[in-house]
């Protein structure tokens, strides 16, 4: 997985005699690090810019461009299949990002406060799934469906990744939890707060940057996750990367590159809000993603 | 003088592990007074404040509060309110709904909501922050927001934990005396928190001074002050120039250096081992009245602050007294003494306390 250190979000308006000063500042660098630079950006995002440019082919050839046409968003438009399976990919993601922050940070609450040996020991085990390998963790939990008589389905997915992305959300969560002054949560308890109404009212709104931050962070994962997906679903309708995997093996139709284009325009956006979360706090800076801060 | 104290305090202890942070404490508190519970950190006086305010549950004991017991109640079950130490202020609502919380819980009347917190800014001097957020506000400010969430609610007492610890000098000085005058003006019993002796002492109506999780003196500021009960006492108030001597027949005999005249005293034994305390300020080095106690030592140094001079004045060897006089006309330092001279000092005896 990606570890993202998103830029601040502020974007200060400069005047140009200081724009042109950095301009000249910049030039004095070795070109070197300019071109080492762009190679980086070029071997990053080629694979990508090419799925980009070819899911506007008008020609079904993976290799040659014939022309700008949409003809492969309509082919992916009518392909009942894979809209089911974009539905199914999307119901997961929602089904597994709600499930997986609930009980996240109601285990990252439990883990700071609970200071007890046992609590730390739950700490330890917390962080195991972060370090077993996904496919391990796929079998496994095919296994454990299939020995409980439990049909595979989208619902079995939807429990494998939550289970997989509890850990996610508990380690973001857990520092912030941290970070708290337990005097605020009793300063509202002396206010006449009872202890949940606490926790709903001031614990919770101290926390809800780093909330929604796991949360974008969950839905991406889990949208694009292949290996948990492919262990634990049933057979129709499948989620969207089992699916384009099934069809690749059949031979790649230019729809996925349509799809593929689709999707990289949504993680876009979802970048783009999760940029936004902390301006809608007043927090000046960016937002570390796995931190939370 | 109304009969039932706004706080009590029966035998209440808290164990932690097998130490005690605080030890059979016995209190009463007055209603309507500023009283303070003073003592160096760890002394067990930020425990009891907790448990007053329902933070932390006694191990043995009862709390009451206006004749009620509250042992078991919940902190949201109990008429007190608190000022935090590090303020605790909800860094997500505006100011005005950080006032407003208290009283939004309890179900008040929307206008009677924005009456009230209009009213308790006004008191606080902030009245024209009530939008902005607790970040934005110097630490002074945050401090009024904190004192105007927890008087808002019209608590029976208000507990205050080192309110003025994290400002500095100044402000803290400025803050002691508008504190008071607060606390005057609504009449609420504060229960204040403190390690700093000067704040207790300008501010307390009394004075409760903690060690080890007992109360070694509770009194006014004055009683505290003057007569020190314990040892401990004498030396957390300030300078005491404590001396240790054998008690014989009216007289303390010093360790090092000569017999002191502290006139008879009956609780205490001949041949006991004491300690003797005279206040900086209560050492004369001239215009000496008759009766006074007069003895001589060699000055070892001069420490001019402003206002005052302090003499350390060496008795005999190991026993250095500190001696504290008004910069007056008279008494310009350079028209004194120098270090090594042998100077004359004394002091009334009733200025000498015995401390067994």
């Amino acid at each position: 997985m990606t570890l993202l250190k998103l830029p601040s979000a502020k974007a200060p308006t400069r005047p140009a005699a200081r724009t042109r000063a950095r301009r000249g500042r910049a030039d004095r660098r070795p070109r070197v690090l300019i071109a080492v630079t762009a190679l980086f950006f070029l071997l990053l995002y080629l694979p990508i810019a090419v799925v980009a440019l070819f899911s506007f082919n008008s020609k079904k050839s993976l290799t040659v461009f014939g022309g700008f046409s949409l003809r492969w968003y309509r082919t992916f438009a009518h392909d009942d299949v894979l809209i089911a399976s974009l539905g199914t990919s999307l119901r997961i993601s929602l089904v597994a990002m709600a499930g997986s922050v609930l009980l996240g940070v109601a285990l990252a609450l439990g883990l700071v406060r609970c200071r007890t040996r046992l609590g730390s020991l739950a700490g330890l085990i917390m962080l195991v799934p972060l370090i077993t390998p996904e496919i391990v963790t796929g079998v496994a939990s095919m296994l454990l469906f299939k020995g409980l008589g439990v049909a595979l389905s989208t619902g079995t997915v939807m429990l494998a990744e939550i289970t997989f992305s509890i850990s996610y959300v508990t380690v973001i969560l857990r520092s912030r939890v941290a970070a708290l002054n337990p005097e605020v949560e009793e300063a509202a308890m002396d206010l006449g707060a009872t202890r949940w109404q606490a926790v709903r009212l001031v614990t919770l709104p101290a926390l809800l940057p780093a909330v929604l931050a796991s949360a974008v962070l969950i839905f991406a994962l889990v949208f694009d996750d292949f290996v948990l997906a492919y262990f634990t679903t049933g057979v129709d309708p499948q989620p969207l990367s089992v699916r384009i995997y099934s069809a690749i093996r059949f031979g790649v139709q230019p729809t996925i590159n349509a799809v593929g284009t689709l999707m990289l325009a949504g993680s876009i956006c979802l970048i783009a809000l999760a940029l936004f979360i902390p301006r809608l706090f007043g927090r000046r800076g960016g937002l570390d993603i796995l931190s939370g801060e | 003088m109304d009969a039932t104290p706004a706080v009590r305090l029966e035998g209440v202890s808290k164990q932690f592990a097998d130490s005690y942070a605080v030890h059979h404490l016995d209190l009463d508190i007055e209603a309507g007074h500023f009283f303070s519970l003073l003592g160096p950190s760890g002394c067990g006086k930020t425990t009891s404040l907790r448990m007053i305010g329902g933070f932390s549950d006694p191990t043995e004991g009862s709390v009451l509060l206006a004749g009620e017991d509250v042992t078991a109640l919940p902190p949201n079950k109990r008429n007190v309110n608190t000022v935090f130490q590090s303020y605790a202020l909800f860094d997500h609502l505006s100011i005005t709904d950080n006032v407003a919380f208290g009283l939004k819980r309890k179900g008040v009347a929307k206008a009677e909501i924005r009456r009230r917190v209009g009213e308790m800014l006004e008191l606080v001097q902030l009245d024209g922050l009530a939008d902005r957020k607790p970040r934005t506000l110097s630490g002074g400010q945050r401090q009024r927001v904190a004192l105007a969430r927890a008087l808002v609610n019209r608590p029976a007492v208000l507990l205050l934990d080192e309110p003025l610890a994290a400002l500095d000098l100044k402000l803290r000085r400025q803050m002691q005396v508008e504190l008071k005058q607060i606390q005057r003006e609504v009449g609420i019993t504060f229960v204040f928190v403190t390690h700093d002796q000067d704040e207790a002492l300008t501010m307390s109506d009394r004075i409760a001074v903690m060690n080890k999780g007992r109360i070694e003196q509770c009194g006014t500021p004055e009683d505290i002050y003057e007569h020190p009960a314990t040892r401990f006492v004498a030396s957390f108030m300030g300078t005491s120039n404590l001396m240790t001597g054998t008690y014989r027949g009216g007289e303390v005999a010093l360790d090092q250096g000569p017999a002191l005249a502290v006139g008879p005293r009956s609780d205490i034994a001949d041949g006991s081992a004491v300690s003797v305390s005279v206040r900086p300020e209560k050492i004369w080095l001239s215009d000496f009245e008759p009766g006074m106690s007069k003895l001589r030592g060699v000055l070892r140094d001069t420490v001019y602050s402003g206002p005052t001079t302090t003499y350390l004045i060496e008795l005999a060897p190991g026993v250095t007294l500190s001696v504290l006089e008004q910069n007056t006309a008279r008494a310009r330092m350079e028209d004194r003494w120098s270090g090594g001279e042998s100077v004359e000092f004394g002091w009334r005896p009733e200025h000498c306390l015995v401390l067994a």
